[in-house]
């Protein structure tokens, strides 16, 4: 029974244990915004590269791309793991609307609307054909026209305080003119003479807001066989230089693209003997995490750093704990001597002072997690009421590409933030408790002590 | 008395090692916080500079779709006045590259089309060339053993890119594209689209790698004259260095005036398009966006600083262990005749002097440490195969790694400040030992 009493009465009577239970409570309030802000960020970061690319890309960077791409991508809509598959075909271009006199640089991905909706989320970044995205390069103010879609950024303007961008309840009628290099399958120019280039003009069908910056600003959308065409990828040997896979539902990503790889293997194996099968061994399958490591990569570092720096907060905590277990074992040895007298067992001293620690973890960690969850519940209105009376905002929504703050508060996170809290309660208590189990009642008992 | 009484005081202190726990507290913080504020703040500055030195002090930028012509007028105008040391024109634009035949690489890129001898004059661009910068010549476009073809520079990302564990570019590759044949295509404001075939006579490599990237630079007057036929020189931004010393605040209300006078009387313009010219400084042109590096910093600042403000509960738990668990040695010292007011001011002397002698130490770490940053991050690189920095995610080669000796002073103050704070309670509790209570026999 004393094991239960005597650490609720130390946590409750000994002022100074308030401390070691507000060093818990904040480093746990700190540590749960900041990782659940960050973590936030970069899962919701993912998710938009992850709907961006679907889950595997059989491709290449060579800007010449691949041929005999329709016989893998038949291949693959016939296995029942792949849900959706559609090819793309990438390159830059120079983008000129009449009558501005502004060229601007521009990448340009040819799709076909429908099969690449299928194997990603493009459909939910369109705004005049969310539920039409079959019709995605069909403009609304002349369906006859060539259309395109032009990244977010590029048309739409600045975003407002909130981060919201403007449409007009009608798409806009605007020109946009599209040269490109186009290149033969050994990497040379296709053209001679003076008009090296192809030009083509679309006409703004509807714009697609991915929510990441690079896509956003200097994407532009336009349907398969015209960028083949425009890159020189069309012919009788067409290439393309990515095919986007989706998978079907259950299918584990690591499973599905060693599938993939497999195929992509014996379908090289096959074609050795064709005319581009040298273009075949540039191409590599893989997980949309790994064809978007580079933009990913960074944010990930930063949140490792982070935790690092986290670390160092911990182990201040443990300090104070340590100091203030101290300080509470050198007060109580006279209770210490007077257990130990009744017949108590040294592991049951470092039981009782375990026990004493694992109460100021829990307590510590329990408020600090409740503020801190009580917090990021409200830290939007926080940051709503703040810009709304001194202006003021965590990011500039005009500036950064981020909604509201990310304060999905994640269990598994709050757990091992709360058991890492309670683990260094106890570390911190560790030697103390070991120096009130070697105490001698006959020493701490003796009258000169008293 | 009172010298025994401190010497006794200092002496128990002293033996305490658990003392030593609180110096390591603050100067662990003080290091983190000053590291934190050095490496943003130079990273702000890095920003800064390369804006100055990409762009020139003050820049005059011609409104959307007009150009100024004769512009040649307007730089002798500039500098003829006192205030500016040179000016240089640019005529900007984008475009399409194919790196050659056989390469199959085609790339966007932001063209310059630029004077690279008037420019050296008013940018440090001379020393960003890879094969002209230890000439004392000023840099010319020509092409080394062929006068005849068009010569033009590349930004070393155009024709290299940074290996993925270094983040260094391969410089054998760099300078073999030096005298390589590539083709820009480019367009007019009557849609035609130019291309135009130049040789590459330098690399630009400014460490900064959003210029480094994509930017190429041609001959403005053969620039001009491909995209713009008769129309003589003509430019949409001048940059200007201003004389050394001269604040940019104080030479853009001359600036002004003198591209006031200039357009009135040269360019024809309606006073409603000489008003959409913009004079500004490289750095209001930055200004948005250095607001926001500005308040991410203050940010990290903030929640740091919650993190170091666990030192004053440290050092107050510290303080006061050493309070109760020495109350008979302040009872004799009190016994000895100092007073309970100088009890208190002693250990909150004691706290100034953890928080002075932590915040040394700090000091000396966070320097080293910032100072060091890029070997510290080499090393890592080489130890764990892991890359922290990379000039494509944070836009420089190098991490900034000037002290900034403004944070130091502040949080260096702000630290002693917060040792002695977390020393206030404990002293009132040693002040409040009596003697009579603590020493007597029973």
């Amino acid at each position: 029974m004393y094991k239960i009493i005597l650490p609720t009465r130390y946590l409750l009577k000994r002022r100074v244990t308030y401390l070691a239970v507000a060093a818990v409570a904040l480093c746990v309030f700190t540590v749960v915004v900041v990782m659940t802000v960050m973590n936030g960020l970069v899962g919701e970061f993912k998710g938009k590269n992850h709907d961006f690319v679907g889950d595997c890309i059989v491709g290449t960077d060579s800007l010449v791309g691949f041929a005999y791409y329709p016989d893998f991508l038949s291949k693959l809509r016939e296995q029942d793991f792949v849900l959706a598959a559609a090819p793309v075909a990438k390159g830059f271009g120079l983008l000129t609307q009449p009558g501005t006199g502004q060229n601007i640089g521009v990448e340009i991905m040819g799709i076909e609307p429908a099969s690449f909706c299928r194997a990603t989320q493009f459909a939910q970044t369109l705004y005049y054909h969310k539920d039409n995205p079959g019709a995605a390069f069909t403009p609304t103010y002349d369906p006859a026209l060539a259309g395109c879609v032009v990244g977010i950024d590029m048309v739409a303007g600045t975003r407002d305080s909130l981060g919201r961008y403007h449409h007009d309840p009608e798409s806009p009628r605007i020109e946009l003119m599209i040269t490109c290099f186009p290149l033969t399958a050994k990497g040379a120019l296709a053209k001679a003479g003076t008009d090296l280039v192809n030009t083509k003009t679309f006409h703004y069908s509807d714009d697609s807001h991915t929510g990441l910056v690079k896509v956003d600003s200097r994407m532009i959308y336009v349907p398969f066989d015209s960028a083949q065409k425009l890159f020189g990828m069309a012919g009788p040997n067409p290439r393309a230089s990515a095919i986007h896979v989706k998978f079907a539902e259950g299918v584990p990503l690591k499973t599905g693209v060693e599938k993939i790889a497999k195929m992509w293997d014996s379908f090289v194996a096959t074609h050795k003997n064709e005319t581009y099968a040298y273009l075949l061994k540039n191409a590599t399958v893989q997980t949309w995490l790994d064809y978007r490591r580079s933009s990913i990569a960074p944010m990930e570092k930063e949140q490792t750093m982070l935790i690092l720096l986290f670390a160092m907060l911990g182990i201040i905590t443990v300090f104070i704990i340590f100091v203030v277990f101290y300080m509470i074992i050198s007060h109580k040895s006279k209770d210490i001597g007077i257990l130990k007298s009744v017949g108590v067992s040294r592991g049951a001293v470092v039981q009782l002072f375990l026990t004493f620690a694992a109460l100021v973890g829990i307590v510590g960690a329990g408020i600090g997690a409740a503020a801190g969850c009580a917090f990021l519940i409200k830290i939007n209105d926080m940051e709503d009421w703040l810009f709304e009376h001194f202006g003021w905002q965590l990011w500039d929504r005009t500036v950064y590409a981020i909604g509201d703050i990310p304060n999905n508060i994640e269990p598994d996170v709050l757990a091992i933030i709360i058991a890492s809290a309670i683990l260094a309660a106890l570390l911190g208590a560790l030697l103390p408790t070991a120096r009130a189990a070697r105490q001698q009642p006959v020493e701490v008992l003796q009258v000169s002590q008293l | 008395m009172k010298q025994l009484s401190l010497f006794l005081c200092f002496k128990y202190f002293c033996r305490k090692k658990i003392v030593l726990l609180s110096i390591a507290a603050v100067a662990l913080s003080c290091a983190l916080l000053i590291t934190v504020a050095s490496l943003f703040t130079g990273f702000i500055e890095a920003i800064e500079n390369s804006a100055d030195d990409h762009l020139g002090d003050i820049v005059i930028g011609a409104p959307l779709g007009l150009k100024i012509s004769k512009y040649d007028r307007l730089i002798n105008d500039l500098e003829k006045n006192y205030l500016i040391e040179a000016a240089t024109a640019v005529l900007s634009g984008q475009g399409l590259l194919h790196m050659g035949k056989g390469t199959g690489d085609v790339r966007a890129v932001r063209i310059w089309g630029i004077e690279a001898a008037g420019r050296a004059k008013a940018t440090p661009f001379a020393d960003l060339l890879v094969r002209q910068k230890n000439k004392n010549t000023p840099p010319t476009f020509a092409v080394e053993d062929s006068a005849e073809q068009l010569g033009g520079f590349v930004g070393i990302g155009v024709v290299a890119k940074p290996d993925d564990v270094t983040d260094e570019y391969d410089f054998e590759q760099v300078t073999a594209s030096i005298g390589r044949e590539v083709f820009l295509t480019t367009g007019t404001k009557e849609l035609k689209r130019r291309t135009i075939k130049f040789t590459i006579a330098d690399v630009v490599f400014s460490g900064v790698y959003e210029f480094d990237k994509d930017f190429i630079y041609l001959p403005i007057d053969e620039l001009a004259e491909k995209l713009y036929p008769s129309q003589g020189k003509i430019a949409d931004m001048i940059q200007i260095r201003l004389s050394r010393k001269v604040e940019p605040q104080a030479a853009l209300p001359v600036v002004r005036g003198i591209w006031q006078n200039f357009a009135d009387n040269e360019l024809g313009w309606t006073n409603y398009a000489i008003s959409l010219a913009k004079v500004s400084t490289s750095r209001q042109m930055q200004a948005r966006l250095l607001a926001e590096y500005r308040k991410q910093m203050a940010m990290l600042m903030l929640i740091f600083g919650v993190v170091s403000a666990g030192v004053v509960l440290l050092i107050f738990c510290i303080f006061y262990l050493i309070v109760m668990t020495k109350q008979k040695d302040i009872a004799i010292v009190k016994s000895c005749g100092l007073s309970s007011g100088a009890v208190a001011v002693l250990f909150v002397v004691f706290g100034l002097i953890i928080g002075l002698i932590g915040s040394a130490f700090g000091v000396v770490m966070g320097y080293l440490f910032t100072k060091n940053v890029n070997y510290i991050e080499h090393l890592i690189s080489v130890l764990f195969d892991l890359k922290l920095w990379k000039s494509s995610t944070y836009m420089f080669t190098r991490i900034p790694n000037q002290v900034n000796w403004e944070s130091v002073l502040w949080v260096g103050l702000a630290a002693v400040l917060a040792a002695a704070l977390g020393a206030v309670i404990p002293a009132i509790a040693a002040a409040g030992v009596r003697p009579v209570k603590i020493l007597r026999y029973e």
